[in-house]
């Protein structure tokens, strides 16, 4: 059984969802690390709180953007090719 | 009272989410292409060959970012800085605080300080105000001759375009750069991309690990605000007009993830981009400026 359609579309499609997802991964893992370590810190220090949450700001701007890497790359796949 | 004010918002969100669902609907007798928002055609060309200076979309959002920061601070001093702040002057006053204290204080050193303040503040600005001014629908579409009053209604970011994050991070880098050459001398600052008490045959390839990373702060810092403001809207709009993208009319079910994510962009998302963009700028300067004599 021969599969039907235009290949160029549907490996865009699949490369459009691939970058989302495997560059949402390792961030994800990140963001997380930060927050939990931050409420940690919290949890020690209470009086610490507005520092901590400046440089946990920092951190996620940071972590967030190496999403952004993966997904700009299946944006020019998708749009661009 | 409380019922009141409940009732209010879920009103406002009843609202909101209907405009997102108003372009989908209206586009479609049309072709709806997401992409569509980032076309910047030109409005007044000026077109010199080698260089194109046109008015476009991108042009015109900055000089209206320009102009509400400028004319709000001349407008509120101008009407007197009153010892218990109105409303406008605390917005002045918070700004002012927020970036002398929490931007600039923390990176800079004292000695360059009030050389390097200037520059973040304003960078902070200038980016908080193309990015939340980015989230209001106007009739800016450049594919139609002229504004249109009632029309194409639009969502734009400045800094969601390329040309312009990279000229800004283009501006740190010369800025960090002056100050690294300045404070350690040309062959100096290239020194302290070195860590002492490295041994002979490594140092070699750490040089040119720290040289790239050095370049590859240019790139960092631009593609940071350009993919997040780009992602933001992308998803915005794909979310909006789900339906039209599916085919279906389930795509509906899109549109409270997009009135969710416009709160979330708009609210969070457009000023911490600026805050951080600043400060990284900041901490770049900072960190070149600091003599570790």
């Amino acid at each position: 059984m021969a599969l039907e359609g235009n290949i160029v579309d549907a490996s865009k499609a699949l490369t459009l969802g691939l970058a989302t997802g495997l560059g949402a991964i390792g961030p994800g893992i990140g963001v997380g690390y930060i927050f939990g370590k931050t409420v940690e810190s919290v949890a020690r220090q209470p009086e610490l709180r507005g520092d901590l949450l400046s440089i946990t700001f920092l951190g996620l701007a940071l972590t967030e953007a190496i999403t952004f890497y993966a997904l700009l790359m299946g944006f020019v796949a998708f749009f661009l090719v | 009272m409380r019922a009141a004010a409940s009732r209010m918002k879920w009103w406002l969100i009843a609202t909101f989410g209907l405009l997102l669902a108003v372009p989908a609907l209206a586009s479609a007798a049309e072709e709806f292409d997401p992409a569509e928002e980032f076309e910047v055609g030109s409005y007044i060309p000026i077109d010199l060959g080698f260089i194109d200076l046109s008015i476009n979309k991108a042009v015109l959002y900055m000089l209206v970012s320009s102009a509400i920061i400028i004319l709000f601070g001349v407008f509120v001093v101008r009407g007197g800085l009153k010892m218990k702040p109105n409303k406008a002057q605390n917005v002045l006053e918070i700004s002012y605080e927020f970036a002398e204290q929490q931007i600039a204080g923390v990176t800079l050193p004292e000695r360059v300080f009030t050389k390097w303040f200037p520059y973040l503040a304003t960078l902070f600005l200038f980016v908080a105000v193309n990015n939340l001014i980015s989230f209001i629908p106007l009739p800016t579409a450049p594919h139609t001759d002229t504004f249109q009053v009632v029309g194409d209604l639009g969502l734009y970011a400045a800094t969601a375009n390329i040309n312009v994050t990279l000229a800004l991070a283009l501006m740190t880098f010369v800025a960090f750069l002056w100050e690294g050459f300045g404070t350690h001398g040309f062959v100096g600052y290239f020194k302290t991309l070195i860590p002492p008490g490295s041994s002979k045959g490594i140092t070699p390839f750490i040089f040119v690990l720290e040289l790239l990373s050095q370049v590859l702060r240019l790139v960092s810092l631009s593609v940071r605000l350009f993919a997040n403001m780009l992602a933001g809207h992308l998803l915005i709009i794909m979310a909006a007009g789900f339906s039209i993208l599916v085919g279906s009319l389930l795509g509906v079910l899109g549109i409270p993830f997009a009135v969710f994510f416009y709160v979330f962009e708009w609210v969070l998302v457009a000023g911490l981009q600026a805050f951080i963009f600043a400060l990284l700028s900041g901490i770049y300067i900072g960190y070149a400026a600091q003599s570790e004599h």
